[in-house]
């Protein structure tokens, strides 16, 4: 029964970046954890590699807080977590929540996974669909498969729509013939 | 970590042999041949000295000759008075024309022009020639950018950086490579790198600006376009990229300056008339902007660009008419274009031909594979349509007015899609009410 929702794993997220159409900006912003297990922390988490993990080691809900310098729009999250080999450390209810700082946060999503097994693309969209202008962002791990209570998670990305960088307010050109005429480099 | 001093530029070097041998030099060395005939003063060794001495004569005024018609196609091309340059250096004997300095300084030319095809073709000949030859490696590069093709520039940064690692240009090849995969945090590592391999090449702190802006950090991208300006005040590019950077902060006096000096330096690039145009427009000089326009469109009328900016402006100052016929044209010449037919659309809109309009969002969005353009998607929506993509149940719920449902009931080829989506969109909304 379980089987039959697993939540699918998504596209990578790497494919996504090669369309052009968004730009991994977690390095632009500060990020923090709730706990961490010492060699387990930030840094595995953002280190582009999916065998390394952050582990928390407090209690729940754990969460990691990104704080960028300005308010950036953000068009969506991925995560990535695996059931097969975290297991009882796999989170299952994520939630995420947006504001200006740690007291002024508002949950726009929150989601459950069963046994995911590769990337999670949240978009983070408000109510006329357009990606949301943030300066801060808290994922937080409200359960674990199997009541676990500590998490890992393999990697986090953040992603922001690509401005059209040509000039004039148009959407972006399609061919190359127009591309190659849009800027001086 | 040191890096070894910079062997001087070969460009420089060619140009220096240039001013060696002048005018009293040969004068000199003549007398001093004429010097030894006479001291010999035997008729019969005057003969075989004095064919010598012609020989020696023609060949330095052969070379002399050489040598100016180098120098006029290079002056030509640091004016950039790009065609003049192709056309003098184009009559250059063949052994000298297939040789890598000259077929680069064409291809620079072809480059400025934005002619990146024919730019393409003399660079991997050049490569092809003198596989060895790093200097106006960069400029591939860039061609190979604009064209997008990532194969090419891929191979071309593996082979340069495994031959010369302390040359400049090889690090800013590997830097385009990456920009083209959007990988910008690695490409502004590489420029960063072709800077310190030689911190006088102003080009690599051009692409360098032009990464931070991608990656829009605009304080570190002024600041490396000033450094390409300190270095090299004639560096068009690094203007430009001011310009850009004042563009995207609205601030438009400072960016209509910026595209001046540039243009001031470089008069024949389309590409920055366009530009100005542009900016002049945001300034409300619409009249300006549109003759500036026209002048790029003279210098180059390939450049599909020019015409979809003068057709926006003239759609700004509601000359559709005008508008739509320059689209007509475009079409043509960038008939796969979805931003064509998307300001075609908003042209029709305008207009009040819907069905037209609606024709053309579509095809706007048929040629968009990446399906981004929330534009267009908006574009339609205001419509009260929904898309023919997925029904995907909208939080906000658009007012289905019965008054609108009675106009798309005439437009015949959207009529049946419509209905079924009605259903659809009725069902998607009554499913969100909990």
């Amino acid at each position: 029964m379980a089987s039959a929702n697993k939540t699918p794993p998504g596209a990578d997220p790497k494919q996504l970046e090669r369309t052009g159409t968004v730009r991994e900006i977690g390095s632009q912003a500060v990020w923090s954890l709730s706990s961490c297990k010492p060699g387990f922390g930030v840094d595995q988490l953002r280190d582009d590699n999916l065998e390394t993990y952050w582990q928390s080691d407090g209690s729940q809900p754990h969460l990691v807080n990104i704080q960028f310098r300005r308010k950036t729009t953000v068009k969506m999250l991925c995560i990535y977590a695996d059931y097969k080999s975290d297991e009882s450390y796999t989170p299952s209810k994520i939630s995420v929540r947006v504001g200006n700082n740690f007291h002024n946060l508002q949950e726009v999503r929150q989601l459950e996974l069963v046994e995911p097994s590769g990337w999670i693309h949240i978009p983070l969209l408000d109510l006329l669909n357009n990606p949301i202008r943030t300066f801060m962002i808290q994922i937080a791990v409200l359960a674990n498969h199997q009541n676990g209570r500590d998490t890992h998670m393999r990697q986090i990305k953040v992603y922001t729509p690509v401005e059209e960088s040509s000039i004039g307010k148009y959407p972006r050109c399609t061919t190359v013939d127009f591309m190659m005429y849009r800027t001086i480099r | 970590m040191k890096f070894p001093t910079k062997i001087p530029n070969r460009k420089t070097k060619t140009k220096t042999s240039k001013g060696g041998i002048t005018p009293s030099n040969i004068n000199d060395s003549i007398e001093i041949l004429k010097l030894d005939s006479v001291s010999e003063g035997k008729g019969n060794f005057v003969t075989p000295q004095v064919q010598a001495f012609n020989m020696q004569k023609a060949a330095a005024d052969g070379l002399m000759n050489l040598l100016r018609d180098m120098g006029k196609g290079y002056l030509a091309l640091c004016s950039y008075n790009c065609k003049e340059a192709i056309n003098i250096l184009s009559q250059l004997p063949s052994h000298h024309y297939n040789t890598g300095w000259v077929l680069c300084q064409i291809g620079r030319a072809h480059f400025e022009l934005a002619e990146y095809m024919q730019a393409e073709r003399l660079f991997s000949e050049v490569r092809r020639i003198e596989s060895y030859r790093v200097e106006g490696m960069e400029i591939y590069s860039t061609s190979l950018w604009h064209l997008q093709k990532e194969v090419a520039l891929s191979a071309l940064s593996k082979d340069l950086t495994d031959m010369d690692k302390n040359s400049p240009e090889a690090w800013c090849v590997a830097g385009n490579c990456f920009s083209l995969q959007r990988e910008h945090d690695i490409a502004i590592k590489f420029f960063q790198r072709a800077i310190q391999v030689d911190p006088g090449f102003a080009y690599a702190y051009t692409l360098l600006g032009h990464e931070f802006v991608l990656t829009e950090e605009l304080e570190k991208a002024l600041a490396c376009f000033r450094n390409a300006i300190r270095v090299n005040p004639r560096h068009y590019n690094a203007w430009y990229g001011l310009g850009m950077i004042y563009y995207k902060q609205e601030k438009f006096t400072l960016a209509e300056i910026y595209f001046k000096k540039a243009l001031g330096i470089n008069p024949q690039s389309s590409v920055l008339l366009c530009h100005v145009g542009v900016v002049q427009h945001a300034l409300k000089k619409s009249e300006h902007a549109l003759e500036t326009l026209n002048k790029a469109i003279n210098i180059d009328p390939k450049n599909p660009l020019c015409k979809f900016h003068r057709a926006s402006i003239l759609f700004a100052n509601e000359k559709y008419k005008a508008a739509l016929q320059e689209l007509e044209e475009l079409k043509q010449i960038v008939p796969k274009e979805s931003l064509v037919y998307f300001l075609i659309g908003k042209v029709y809109k305008k207009l009040g031909q819907t069905h037209l309009a609606l024709m053309n969002f579509s095809w706007a969005m048929d040629l968009d594979p990446k399906g981004a353009n929330n534009q267009i998607k908006e574009a339609i929506d205001k419509r009260y349509l929904p898309d023919d993509e997925e029904p995907v149940p909208q939080e906000d719920s658009y007012p289905f007015d019965s008054g609108k449902c009675t106009f798309d009931a005439e437009e015949s080829q959207e009529s049946s899609m419509t209905d079924a989506d009605d259903t659809q969109l009725h069902a998607a909304e009554s499913d969100e009410v909990y």
